[in-house]
């Protein structure tokens, strides 16, 4: 009786409290959509952002989020593929690899804040960069790679040695075992790591505020010069981007419908990471069932 | 007075010198770091014969299988002495090509591996990875290979489904092929039919039966029956010391060492 009364309140205690976590994040979701919702319009989505006068827009900031989150996934996919693979594949159970792993660790415990002064100083100051899209990308790189690295060590290593084995047994080089057998394996897990790891990079603000700056160019969406300053393609002109505009309207702006704009501008954003991560889900289960066809 | 004793395994030797010798193992020695798992193993593995390896878990028998094709080079610890002689090469020389290899010895494992794609991609896959393009050629090799383990008549309508839609057996079968469709000399096979039901089983052994004839193989079994069905040649490995090794009739009617009588009746493993 004690036993079966134990279980019974441990199920409880469980139970309890991941309702209370399901209730405080719908809460949380709805409340942001609910008061976000009202605002926008495809008025607010399409037009500019005005600094003092009520009405203004989000496109450039939607823009600018987007464009930045492509370079930092052109710059983070590569690399952190090549170091996952590295990490899962050749690097030996070694000092240098336990240094590298913990370098990485720290990398992705390091809060974003001092990534964006990192940005401020190496990216924007000593390679004068100015804030940029470039300089914004790039600290974002730095920001996500540690995630990417082990997204993709993770997948790699997730694939069963059974499968490596098959392909050393029948003469692949390493290098083909990996392209031909271990990539096309763990490709539904990195994918699904790729645009996790999207949601959180288009969702951060404080790395990019001293670096790809709190402001934009007028911008011209019919200039497709990408060496001009009002071409939405320049990559060396600054660029503020959804959250960070959310976060100057609210903490320095001056125009009369602030808490419209930032309602407005939070439901946009929380959508789109929604849109990512059920995409991320959706994504995966459909090439994981292609790829295995039961 | 100084006596010197021979190892013991150097007495169980005399063979039958009825088949050529493919694979000549010459005082082996295996270890892991500090653990020796193998200790001074000599075993000429016969040519076009089906070589079985027996012996309780841990005796070191699937470790002889990945030491002839240099699967365990990247375990960590692992090193190898002695010679294993193959043609006229020792293949536990360092600067052996082990892709090239691994290409004349075959290797098929425990649990069937096939690739998650299509049947016939499964072994399109290796003959591509070897140089072989043209798709008439890979198309007839498929069919080949296939009819060589049994597999055309189960599966020649579905050649483009997935190879997880298999049984258990087939996708053994499947596994063999793919190791065949390379053209080894010689095939290891570590334990190929202990996760397969009696009929795959059997239909495994009806097929190791017939590559013999084209074939070195070597088979590591836990089944003794298995060994006592078809192999021709058997070896008994006990705690990584190679006990006894002679024909199979002989060996598993009249052994020489009292551990192998043990070992067959069951007293121990």
């Amino acid at each position: 009786m004690n036993r079966k009364f134990t279980d019974k309140l441990a199920t409880a205690t469980f139970t309890f409290f991941a309702m209370m976590i399901v209730v405080i994040l719908t809460a949380l979701l709805g409340y942001v959509l609910y008061m976000g919702v009202q605002q926008v319009s495809w008025d607010f989505l399409t037009s500019k952002s005005s600094t003092f006068r009520a009405g203004g827009g989000i496109q450039d900031q939607v823009f600018n989020s987007f464009y930045i989150l492509l370079w930092t996934m052109v710059f983070t996919v590569p690399v952190g593929l090549a170091g996952g693979i590295y990490m899962a594949e050749y690097a030996r159970d070694n000092k240098l690899t336990a240094m590298i792993r913990i370098c990485i660790e720290t990398l992705a415990s390091m809060p974003s804040i001092v990534l964006g002064l990192f940005g401020l100083l190496v990216f924007v100051n000593a390679f004068d960069m100015g804030f940029s899209v470039l300089a914004g990308a790039l600290t974002l790189t730095i920001f996500n790679l540690p995630i990417m690295i082990r997204t993709c060590e993770n997948a790699m290593r997730s694939v069963p040695i059974q499968q490596k084995e098959a392909g050393m047994a029948l003469g692949y080089t390493r290098w083909r075992t990996i392209t031909t057998i271990l990539l096309p394996s763990a490709f539904p897990s990195i994918l699904t790591g790729i645009i996790l790891s999207a949601g959180l990079v288009f969702g951060e603000a404080a790395a990019l505020l001293y670096s790809a700056g709190m402001t934009s160019p007028n911008l011209d969406y019919g200039n497709w010069n990408p060496f001009s300053e009002t071409s939405p393609l320049n990559i060396m002109r600054p660029a503020e981007t959804l959250s960070v505009h959310i976060w100057k309207v609210n903490s320095e702006g001056i125009m009369p419908d602030i808490r419209e704009i930032a309602d407005g501008g939070a439901a946009v954003l929380v959508t789109a990471i929604l849109i990512f991560n059920i995409g991320a889900r959706m994504i995966g289960t459909w090439i994981h069932r292609k790829f295995t066809s039961k | 007075m100084v006596t010197v004793t021979l190892p013991e395994i150097r007495k169980a030797q005399p063979l039958p010198e009825t088949k050529e010798t493919a694979l000549d193992i010459q005082e082996l020695d295996i270890y892991y770091g500090d653990y020796h798992a193998l200790q001074n193993v000599n075993l000429p593995i016969k040519k076009n014969a089906i070589n079985a390896l027996i012996g309780p878990s841990g005796c070191g028998k699937s470790t002889i299988l990945r030491s002839i094709n240099r699967m365990n080079d990247d375990v960590p610890g692992f090193r190898a002495e002695g010679t294993i002689q193959y043609d006229d090469v020792n293949l536990l020389h360092e600067e052996i090509d082990t892709v090239a290899l691994r290409k004349e010895i075959g290797m098929v494992f425990q649990n069937p591996n096939p690739f998650p794609k299509s049947i016939a991609k499964n072994i399109m896959q290796p003959l591509k990875e070897h140089g072989l393009y043209s798709k008439q050629n890979l198309s007839k090799k498929v069919e080949e290979n296939l009819k060589q383990v049994g597999l055309w008549e189960e599966v020649w309508d579905r050649l483009h489904m997935s190879a997880y839609s298999l049984s258990g057996g087939q996708k053994q079968r499947l596994c063999i092929a793919r190791t065949l469709s390379i053209h080894p000399e010689v095939i290891l096979l570590d334990e190929p039919a202990s996760a397969l039901d009696p009929i795959a089983m059997a239909k495994i052994e009806d097929l190791l039966l017939t590559l013999k004839e084209s074939y070195t193989v070597l088979l590591v079994t836990h089944n003794l029956q298995q060994a006592a069905r078809i192999a021709d040649y058997t070896a008994f490995f006990y705690q990584g010391e190679l006990v006894e090794y002679a024909d199979t009739k002989q060996f598993f009617s009249n052994p020489k060492e009292k551990r192998s009588a043990d070992y067959i009746s069951g007293r121990f493993g």
